[in-house]
């Protein structure tokens, strides 16, 4: 059922970080520990900071166009004939990266928990889901949202457990030493961020009130501050070495903690991390749907979305492997990098078109 | 419809609507005429419960049901006059009943069916009101029943419970709207609300609603509610009912419509969000911090409810490493002499205490205790030394069924207790994940409903964390100032209490 409420600050700013967060944030030290060696948490700063510079620029893109879809600013100036395969490939990025985000979620938890299960079974499950919520709309996306960060908020807590065996010696006094930076890996890093480029297409879904700029940036310093709590936590409880040898160094930590009358919680704690891997799966998919129903006005969105789900359900059996998943992962955050800086400067050159042509002239 | 209809109307959005949707408009008003005695008797031809009484020397007939009507009163002001009254005193009967004549046919059989007494005399008929069917005392509520404040409950005949409503509150401002829902039982419907406290656009959206039903017959509250659903195909209630006065009250104040339907002892009330159904009115009567204690014992009690059991399936099924050293030795040793996997275990015990649970609410009180002993020791000792159950599982179950009835609601307690079937087999096909699979497929329905169009799941979201301290805990009454952000009262400020 979809509803003409708009979003409201909150749940823009909580949405953000559901999208935003996600596996990544449980590889991330790791990441951090290969590329930039000791303290490498601290380059998590710099990473937020390119994220909110990102966001400004959409935030030109909203104030420019005074909050028009980016459809209608596209389709004022551009024929919609050449739109439509534009418009093809953007949705074919964003339902493959929702698709494989959901898809190596998927396989770490089978790793973890079910190795002799296939992953397509708990993938199919995941796309109904997906799919169940695409049919909600956005705003109650948005809501449903809302509600899963109050189920997961308390992971931050969990931490605590670990304040025992945090020792600020590990960080030794050394910057980024023992790192051995790649530009494709921190690439990686900042594919972490992204999520946030996702504004672009909830133009239409806001008003004044929303403040989408503030509440995206909002969102995006949550994170960022989440992600440096977290790998600050990492890098004090295991040295560089250990932390570069360990793939997922966070579902280990959470490993140790044990309660009188229960253990290992890993698996269970992984599983509360579905929450926030739903929202970036469900957005991706959703800006994909956006894309498709411009270029198929006629067609029923249930029926574009379950196309959509469908496709995404049969593309996941190609990758097979947890690698062979992070290397499509890799390409496409490369382009969803792009697209993240590529497409607002579109819309800001198109925008500065328009208004140089709507502008009364001169006698 | 060929294949092809059916899946285009799937794919592709409709154009237009149908322009001839509205067939009620050409019906014939067929029952408009004025009244004839021999009209009305042809239509309670065949009711011999109907009684025709005859006075020819006054040139008098009367209708009417016996058993509708209040003896003493139509003796007092009809039979006496006609039976031993001269022809003066029956003129003087007529013209008092000169206000209540009708002219129409319809009228007057719809109000001899209320409890009225249709009176021919010549061409003219009267019809006049002494309704009062047999009725039963106010008596406790049976399934909401409380430790401290009111005791009284609703009772079937709407006047008596309309009467302990006005009798609470004695402002002009309580508004009462008369409707009538089903084509043959032709039942009163009664939507309240309090001027200027409410917001109009639910009391319109309610009285919408139930114009827009065309059935036969209602019965009940949890009857029409069901048609005024904002989703019908939900396992949640999105309706409060409630037979206690008091509770029904305090959703009057807080800016709620209520609704109530003759011949039942439930009324209902809307907006409403999930969390209300936590919230019993006893919470208000106790001290803040007991009353806050005991709201989150419920919430806990929700937790368990849908988890124990689905816990239990899920970590002896796939994840034995989650039981620390100390207690898997217990576990194992209880589940050595079961031939079962776990799910079929879990599955067994919980539809035992279903069926336990409803031979003893269908039964009388006193079988009732004999089924729920005989019960206990089947499910408690014999299933265990029989080795069709492990000891640790009748825990889980009888945790999960203990907690479930914690929730004041019952309509909720019993959507939730279904819901953890759900919860039990995801558990036994996919452990912790399936759980997880499950809740978030349950928050995800949850985000969708609405209650009379507003957010069920508000105050989480919508986010009004003001209201979340009248909803998670019973904070003290000097902090409980506005009304409910869900009711989206034109006066907000319900406490102005200084201190």
């Amino acid at each position: 059922m979809e509803t003409s409420e708009k979003l409201s600050p909150f749940h823009t700013t909580i949405f953000i970080y559901m999208i935003q967060t996600g596996v990544m944030g449980l590889i991330l030290p790791q990441l951090l520990a290969e590329n930039f060696g000791t303290n490498g948490w601290i380059t998590l700063f710099g990473f937020g900071i390119l994220a909110t510079l990102n966001i400004l620029l959409i935030g030109v893109v909203y104030k420019l166009g005074q909050g028009k879809s980016i459809f209608r600013i596209l389709e004022q100036s551009i024929p919609k004939f050449m739109l439509v395969p534009v418009y093809l490939a953007l949705a074919l990025v964003w339902a493959l990266l929702g698709c494989m985000a959901g898809k190596e979620y998927i396989l770490i938890f089978q790793m973890y928990a079910f190795p002799t299960t296939s992953p397509m079974e708990f993938n199919l499950i995941l796309d109904i889901l997906v799919f169940w919520l695409l049919t909600m709309g956005l705003y109650n996306i948005a809501k449903a949202s809302t509600v899963f960060f109050w189920l997961i908020v308390w992971f931050v807590l969990l931490l605590f457990f670990f304040y025992a065996d945090f020792s600020w010696s590990r960080m030794t006094p050394f910057l980024f030493k023992g790192g051995k930076l790649s530009l494709l890996e921190s690439l990686d890093i900042y594919s972490s961020f992204v999520g946030y480029e996702t504004i672009l297409l909830m133009f239409a879904y806001t008003n004044q009130k929303t403040k989408l700029i503030k509440s995206a940036m909002l969102g995006n310093s949550i994170t960022t501050l989440t992600y440096l709590y977290l790998a600050l936590i990492t890098f004090g409880v295991y040295s560089l070495e250990q932390l570069k040898s360990k793939a997922f160094p966070l579902l280990e930590m959470l490993a140790y903690i044990r309660f009188p009358f229960v253990e290992r919680m890993e698996n269970l704690l992984f599983g509360f991390i579905l929450f926030t891997v739903l929202f970036s799966v469900v957005t991706y998919e959703w800006c994909a749907l956006e894309m498709l129903k411009q270029v198929f006005p006629r067609l029923k969105v249930n029926f574009l979305a379950f196309m959509l789900m469908l496709s995404c359900f049969v593309i996941a059996y190609i990758p097979d492997t947890l690698n062979e998943v992070g290397d499509w992962l890799s390409t496409l955050s490369l382009i969803e990098c792009g697209i993240a800086v590529g497409l607002p400067l579109v819309l800001i050159v198109v925008l500065l078109f328009q208004n140089i042509g709507s502008r009364p002239a001169h006698e | 419809m060929t294949l092809s209809q059916v899946l285009r109307q799937m794919m592709i959005k409709e154009s237009g609507s149908n322009p001839n949707n509205d067939s009620s408009a050409n019906l014939p008003d067929q029952d408009n005429q004025p009244p004839t005695l021999a009209h009305t008797l042809e239509e309670f031809k065949d009711c011999s419960d109907v009684t025709h009484e005859s006075f020819p020397e006054h040139q008098v007939e009367l209708i009417y049901f016996d058993q509708l009507v209040d003896k003493e009163k139509l003796s007092r002001h009809i039979l006496s006059p006609l039976l031993t009254g001269t022809e003066q005193e029956v003129s003087k009967m007529l013209l008092h009943l000169q206000p209540f004549h009708t002219n129409s046919s319809k009228d007057l059989i719809l109000n001899i069916l209320a409890g009225g007494v249709g009176v021919f005399h010549g061409p003219n008929a009267f019809v006049f009101n002494v309704y009062s069917p047999e009725n039963r005392s106010i008596s406790q509520s049976e399934t909401e029943t409380v430790i401290t404040g009111p005791h009284d409950a609703f009772t079937e005949q709407i006047n008596t419970s309309l009467a302990m409503i006005r009798a609470r509150l004695r402002s002009s401002h309580l508004k009462v709207i008369k409707l009538s829902v089903g084509e043959v039982s032709k039942t009163e419907v009664y939507l309240l609300y309090i001027k200027d406290i409410v917001n109009m656009r639910f009391v319109d959206e309610a009285k919408k609603r139930i114009e827009k039903i065309e059935v036969d017959a209602i019965l009940d509250t949890n009857m029409i509610i069901q048609y005024m659903d904002d989703n019908k195909y939900s396992i949640f209630p999105q309706f409060l009912t409630s037979e206690r006065p008091d509770a029904i009250v305090s959703k009057l104040v807080a800016g709620r419509v209520v609704g109530m339907v003759d011949g039942s002892p439930s009324a209902f009330t809307a907006p409403t969000s999930f969390f209300e159904f936590f919230s019993s009115s006893d919470d208000y009567y106790q001290r803040w911090i007991l009353g806050s204690a005991i709201r989150l014992l419920r919430f806990i009690a929700f937790i368990i409810t849908i988890s124990f059991t689905a816990m239990y399936v899920s970590v002896t099924t796939f994840h034995y490493e989650m039981i620390p050293e100390n207690l898997i030795l217990t576990l194992t040793e209880s589940r050595s002499r079961v031939p079962f996997p776990p799910l079929y275990e879990a599955l067994l015990m919980e539809v035992t205490i279903e069926l336990l649970r409803e031979a003893g609410a269908r039964l009388p009180t006193k079988i009732g205790q004999t089924i729920g002993i005989v019960g206990g020791i089947v499910i408690g000792q014999a299933a265990v030394q029989a080795g069709l159950t492990s000891n640790i599982l009748i825990i889980a179950v009888a945790s999960s069924a203990i907690a479930s009835f914690v929730i004041p609601s019952y309509v909720m307690s019993a959507s939730i207790r279904l819901i953890r079937f759900g919860l039990i087999l995801l558990a036994g096909l996919f452990g912790n994940l399936g759980i997880l699979f499950g809740i978030t497929a349950i928050v995800i329905h949850l985000s969708s409903l609405t209650s009379l169009g507003s957010s069920y799941l508000n105050p989480v979201a919508p986010f009004e964390p003001k209201d979340w301290k009248d909803i998670f805990i019973r904070a003290p009454f000097s902090s409980l100032r506005a009304r409910p952000t869900q009711s989206d009262s034109p006066n907000k400020v319900r406490n102005k209490t200084r201190r």
